[in-house]
């Protein structure tokens, strides 16, 4: 079944693959940090009392989560120059893919804020707790059971979105399976390669969900 | 202690509370009944500012609720409220959801708030219950480590939104107990409940409410036995065949 199998050009390129490995590797690192930052942001905006604030939040999460990835990622890279702004492409992934998963983020963080009962809040208001020690001591620490297993799907899927980066050339995990197909023709073992690669990342993370959902339910985490 | 003068609130159109004079003296137990939907809860959530009314003044401790600007955490923290279900903090031992508020809105010690806690859950007859989850307690045992959070602010008034309403009748007894032996220390409380039992044997008085209004005030035994009005009579059938 493998006779037709080029091993050879697969070890080959191995030092192309393991660059495009860690590209991809610290774009996602990067972007899911960025995107916990712009969520929990947008999500204190969700929540917040005051109408503007919850106005562009919600402006910004529903607009993000209505259109395709790919859409803003083209969106950033032709519009930004036009702004006059000139950023290398792997930033302009970045932003875009820190943008995209800030918005679910939000909602996610949101979820498990609001999972929270009412009455937890009134009883902590109840015995004079301020806002900040109601998050503190009664909301997160209940909310986070239920919030990272999801954030940690999240960072799966961006894994996965961060290969549309390719269509802006930025050199990937996907791109470098493209670079071998143009390069030497070989679509079979570039892809089977890059998906085995995209595989490992993936149990990585699988694993530390799993880890997380046990270890997670609220009692151990006080 | 507490005072109502000509209190009114409306969610929306619907007039919750009409015209609410009441007065509570220190060490004094007020009983508060009515039918469902009558605005007992609101009444006794206006006095820790767990709901807003739109007008009249309200004085708590010497405080004007009606003055938006005053400091909630100083008025909350003298004054414990007890659910009808419990909220306890399902993260934290029975200890640490009494040692919460102590350690972080009185600013005791660590130490200091574990030996007040400890004081209070046997207060309560739950000494050996201090480091459960609630979810290991039962109904009436949750009940009573919310009491024991509510003392531990040391509180000057203690409000009880139908405290025995979701338990299990055989535990009702215990909480109960547990709330006759604060009357007996002195404790100025605030008793929404329909234990007629409780109210003729510590409550000084009895508010009877019906859509928003006090209908009648009353000593327990006058009122059980001897109510005024038609519709007070109505409700005590229905809660005596019940
Ligand atoms: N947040 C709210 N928004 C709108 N209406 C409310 C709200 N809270 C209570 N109400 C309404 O106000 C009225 C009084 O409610 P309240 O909870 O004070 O009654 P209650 O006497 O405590 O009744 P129960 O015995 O069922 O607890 C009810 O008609 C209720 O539907
Ligand atoms: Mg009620």
């Amino acid at each position: 079944m493998l006779e037709g199998f080029n091993f050879r050009i697969i070890w080959e390129y191995m030092p192309l693959f393991l660059e495009g490995l860690r590209n991809t590797f610290l774009i996602s690192i990067l972007s899911i940090f960025l995107a916990l930052i712009v969520g929990v942001i947008a999500c204190g905006g969700r929540l917040s009392r005051w109408k503007f604030l919850r106005g562009i939040s919600i402006i910004y999460i529903e607009s993000i989560r209505s259109t395709p990835l790919l859409v803003q990622i083209y969106f950033f890279y032709f519009g930004l120059p036009t702004l006059g702004i000139r950023i290398p492409e792997i930033q302009t992934g970045i932003l875009a893919l820190m943008l995209n998963s800030g918005a679910y983020i939000a909602e996610i963080v949101r979820a498990g804020i609001t999972s929270v009962p009412n009455g937890q809040i009134e009883a902590g208001m109840s015995s004079g707790l301020n806002y900040f020690q109601r998050m503190r001591f009664i909301i997160l620490p209940q909310a986070i059971g239920v919030t990272v297993p999801p954030l940690l799907g999240q960072a799966i899927v961006l894994v996965k979105d961060s290969a549309l980066l390719s269509l802006i050339s930025v050199m990937e995990l996907t791109r470098c399976g493209q670079v071998l197909t143009s390069e030497r023709f070989m679509p079979t073992e570039a892809f089977f390669t890059v998906a085995f690669l995209y595989l490992c990342i993936y149990f990585c993370l699988k694993y530390l969900a799993d880890w997380s959902q046990k270890r997670l339910i609220f009692k151990e985490t006080y | 202690m507490i005072k109502f003068k000509d209190v009114n609130k409306w969610f929306g159109s619907l007039h919750v509370l009409q015209n609410i004079n009441v007065h509570v003296k220190p060490g004094e137990v007020v009983v508060i009944c009515g039918p469902s939907g009558s605005g007992k809860s609101t009444l006794i959530r206006c006095i820790n500012r767990l709901e807003k009314f739109q007008d009249g003044e309200l004085h708590v401790d010497g405080m004007p609720l009606h003055n938006y600007s005053i400091n909630l955490t100083k008025l909350r923290a003298e004054i414990g409220f007890v659910f009808q279900q419990f909220h306890l903090y399902p993260h934290m031992t029975a200890l640490e959801n009494v040692t919460l508020a102590p350690i972080h809105v009185r600013k005791i010690k660590k130490k200091e708030a574990k030996e007040i806690g400890m004081e209070k859950l046997v207060r309560v007859g739950l000494g050996d219950k201090a480091s459960s989850y609630p979810d290991q307690l039962s109904g009436g045992q949750q009940q009573r480590v919310a009491i024991a959070r509510g003392l531990a602010m040391s509180p000057k008034i203690l409000l009880f939104d139908e405290p025995t309403s979701a338990l299990d009748p055989e535990m009702i007894g215990e909480v109960l107990d547990v709330m006759i032996k604060l009357v007996d220390e002195g404790m100025t409380m605030c008793v929404v409940t329909h234990e007629m039992g409780f109210a003729r044997q510590v409550a000084h008085r009895v508010i009877f409410m019906d859509e928003g209004e006090i209908i009648e005030t009353e000593k327990p035994d006058q009122f059980f036995d001897n109510p005024q009005t038609e519709r007070a009579a109505l409700f005590i059938s229905k809660i005596l065949t019940h």
